[in-house]
């Protein structure tokens, strides 16, 4: 039961990072792919109207970690409570930025937008780079599970760490990278003409990037929590992880210079799955792991909520997934193919 | 600590009040939208189309402010208050998952093609997403109130071995009685925002002589709506949540009326200033043994007072408590005689033709949003000092690694971001009101086009 919980959560965070992943990566490239007014409109309506289905990810993700491991939503929120706070206006001015952007078509209007939306995107992948590296790395959690992160303390990924230090800092360089090079992916599926073509060099660019990044990460996280790899070598979704990782980079590479450009976002999706599961693989059962002292480290086992409330949600939250892609489904077919500018570009989607 | 307490509890305060003045109306409109969208199917009059389309526009843009205000209360859970996640996560986080699950995917998936998606999406699936938004937003307000509910009359749950609440009874749990009524309560209340609304906006319009066929549907249809959501608001649905207090919360009951001493053939305060130092009510205009029958049927019933309690269980602010209770229920009375008024006026076909009365409905859209508010803060400052009614003191709710000077910052933050967000409502709201009801021709040029 508690296994299939830690994997729920998995994958819905999987599911908001690798779709809310692409909008915050496509938004980032904004003024890199889109030189003129109307190419930067079509990055917002490649984003679609679907971007608040793919932040209900998110939501759902908290609301589900709130009923599974109740004491780890405690801890986790309050000990990384600016940060929290700095997500979520991030979350907020992107998403006003994104809906209201198009309601004026004034030239000051747009330009004043799309500058909150660019910042916005970049804030939410570092923050959102940060807070895996902090899972991978640890907090400094005390003998009773709590703790209280500082934003840094003396940039050193041992004893009483801050949010920020070397080895997070770098996953979240790491992680701009990836949406960045996700985004750009998705672009190059949903959109035509000049946008289309930065996108593919930027996106074969970025991913080449990656590659070198994906190496200097490893090492890292080796020295910075040398467990990881070996728990993700013996658990079976470990594999499935790095399989997908192995496997998503050739589809990526051969996919963009082939021009199949559906099958280079899929590339890209299970390259990103693949790192989550493997991570959340490799750390399982540990959920919250401290630099301080290991057995104060919060696992799944002993911070899974009691009784029978599991159970229940079990019958729920599979019906509830149907009935998600389902009216997912039915609006996207409407959406489905390349967005291509009109006349008059002022609804965003 | 006490300084984490009274900023959390400030900060939590204001960004959910600040939040539920955006799904108000929300809920309000959407029904109305399904009501406009329908006649346009049924009869092919563009009236009703574009009343459509004016209000799916601004129900769009109080759609985004409403999701965007909305994330940070999930989250607030965890970050604030630690203690209560810990004590009762599993319950409350059923339904709190079970809203973003069932409630937030379904609108989310269906809004951006019901606001821009007429034309993409054909009469008949667009008739079929607006049905779908309207369903989640009142979806999700059932699951709010659910939460809500069981801190004020917790049911369905048993206490595990570490002192944490665990889940009994899924079924008790959501249909807990209060929840019920409190969702019937709220819901018509919302419907009470909208139609106050859609009618301001057409006495606007005829005032302005402007729009004329959209004012007359406007006037009609939110003074029609309104009156009905009115009656509602105040019986059965308020009376009922009432004599719920009386009897699950009697303590809530006797502060809301400022009721120090208990006895028979209480009366009801109309008007008056509670006064904890004296125990009395200043200056009162009362109807006598009115509460007595209003709580328990008979004049000569017995109605609790404050002195009936331990001192350590009195609601936190007893004022603020009271004047919360009686503004809501003085303007919820005025609501009805302006909407029995105006129907009479339309009755007689003169609706149109009174500028004092267009006045009024043009003026009177924002009281409804200061009714709500104050029956929020009636529900929430009544169950005081518990954060779960009798099982779970607010003070043991908050987090205490998190310190007072950093929950001030952020309040400080959403105090600023807020204001923007506001100024941003206000203007694209108006914007949009000046500009009035459009014809088909030029909504359909505006789409991005998607092959």
């Amino acid at each position: 039961m508690i296994e299939i919980w830690y994997a729920i959560l998995t994958f819905m965070l999987i599911m908001f990072v690798v779709l809310e992943g692409f909008d915050f990566g496509a938004g980032m490239l904004q003024y890199l792919v889109g030189k003129t007014e109307a190419e930067r409109r079509l990055v917002i309506a490649a984003i679609g109207p679907l971007w608040t289905w793919h932040e209900v990810w998110l939501v759902g993700f908290g609301g589900t970690l709130m009923v599974s491991f109740p004491n780890v939503m405690a801890s986790a929120f309050a000990g990384f409570y600016l940060a929290f706070f700095l997500l979520l206006w991030a979350l907020v001015l992107r998403g006003v930025a994104l809906e209201v952007s198009g309601q004026i078509a004034e030239p000051l209007w747009r330009t004043g937008w799309h500058v909150v939306f660019v910042a916005a995107n970049f804030l939410l992948a570092i923050l959102i780079g940060t807070a895996l590296g902090n899972i991978v790395r640890g907090v400094p959690l005390d003998a009773n599970g709590k703790f209280a992160l500082d934003f840094f303390t003396n940039f050193s990924p041992s004893g009483n760490v801050g949010i920020l230090d070397w080895y997070t800092v770098s996953v979240a360089v790491f992680v701009i990278v990836i949406f960045a090079a996700h985004g750009a992916t998705v672009l190059v599926l949903k959109t035509t003409g000049p946008v289309h073509d930065r996108s593919v060099r930027i996106a074969s660019l970025l991913w080449k990037t990656i590659l070198v990044l994906l190496a200097g990460i490893t090492l890292e996280s080796w020295h910075v929590r040398p467990e990881l790899f070996s728990g993700m070598i013996h658990q079976p979704f470990g594999w499935l992880g790095l399989v997908a990782v192995a496997g998503g980079v050739p589809v990526i590479f051969t996919s963009l210079k082939n021009g199949r450009e559906l099958s280079a976002v899929i590339g890209s999706g299970a390259f990103i799955a693949g790192l989550m599961t493997a991570g959340a693989a490799g750390v399982f059962p540990i959920m919250l792991h401290s630099t301080l002292a290991p057995e104060n480290s919060l696992s799944a086992y002993q911070n899974a909520a009691a009784g029978n409330g599991l159970v229940i949600a079990l019958v729920w939250w599979p019906l509830s997934l149907i009935f998600a892609v389902g009216y997912f489904t039915f609006i996207y077919r409407h959406y489905t193919g390349k967005v291509k500018p009109t006349e008059d570009m002022q609804t965003p989607y | 600590m006490e300084d984490t307490l009274f900023w959390s509890r400030l900060q939590f305060a204001f960004t959910i009040t600040y939040h539920y003045l955006f799904p108000q109306l929300t809920m309000g409109l959407a029904w109305i939208i399904v009501y406009f969208k329908w006649r346009y199917l049924r009869t092919g009059d563009e009236t009703f189309g574009n009343a459509a389309r004016f209000w799916a526009r601004i129900f769009g843009i109080n759609f985004a402010i409403g999701v965007v205000t909305g994330i940070p209360m999930e989250f607030q859970f965890g970050t604030n208050w630690a203690g209560f996640t810990k004590f009762s996560g599993n319950l409350i986080g059923q339904t709190l998952a079970m809203e973003g699950m069932f409630a937030f995917f379904l609108e989310s998936a269906l809004i951006g093609a019901m606001v821009w998606g007429e034309k993409r999406l054909g009469p008949r699936n667009h008739f079929l997403t607006t049905v779908g938004v309207a369903l989640g937003s009142w979806a999700s307000g059932y699951f709010i109130l659910v939460t809500n509910a069981f801190m004020q009359h917790p049911v369905g749950y048993s206490v595990a071995d570490d002192g944490s609440l665990r889940l009994q009874s899924l079924a008790a749990y959501l249909l807990n009685p209060w929840a019920l009524i409190m969702f019937l309560h709220n819901q018509c209340a919302a419907v009470v925002t909208g139609s106050f609304v859609v009618a301001a906006v057409g006495a606007l319009y005829a005032l302005r002589g402007k729009h004329s066929g959209q004012a007359s549907l406007f006037l009609k249809t939110g003074t029609l709506v309104g009156l009905c959501a009115c009656f509602l608001v105040a019986t059965p649905t308020g009376d009922q949540q009432a004599k719920m207090v009386a009897k699950h919360q009697p303590v809530t009951l006797a502060a809301m009326e400022g009721r120090f001493h208990g006895g028979s053939n209480a009366e009801l305060n109309v008007i008056g200033q509670p006064d904890e130092d004296q125990q009395r009510i200043d200056n009162p205009l009362y109807l006598p043994d009115a509460l007595s029958i209003l709580a328990f049927g008979h004049a000569n019933s017995s109605v609790q007072g404050l002195d009936d309690f331990p001192k350590n269980e009195w609601p936190t602010n007893i004022e603020l408590l009271y004047y919360a209770f009686h503004i809501m229920a003085g303007l919820g009375t005025l609501f009805i005689l302006l909407m029995i008024i105006a129907n009479i006026q339309r009755w007689r076909g003169r609706l149109e033709k009174s500028r004092g009365l267009l006045w009024a409905l043009m003026l009177a859209f924002p009281f409804p949003y200061i009714a709500t508010t104050a029956g929020w803060m009636t529900a929430e400052l009544g169950r005081q000092p518990w954060l779960v009614f009798r099982l779970f003191r607010t003070s043991q709710g908050v987090s205490d690694v998190v310190g007072g000077g950093n929950v001030l910052f952020t309040l400080m933050g959403f105090t600023g971001l807020y204001f923007v967000l506001g100024v941003l409502y206000l203007f694209l709201i108006g914007r949009e009101i000046a500009h009035g009801p459009q014809t088909i021709s030029s909504t359909i040029k505006l789409e991005v086009s998607h092959d």
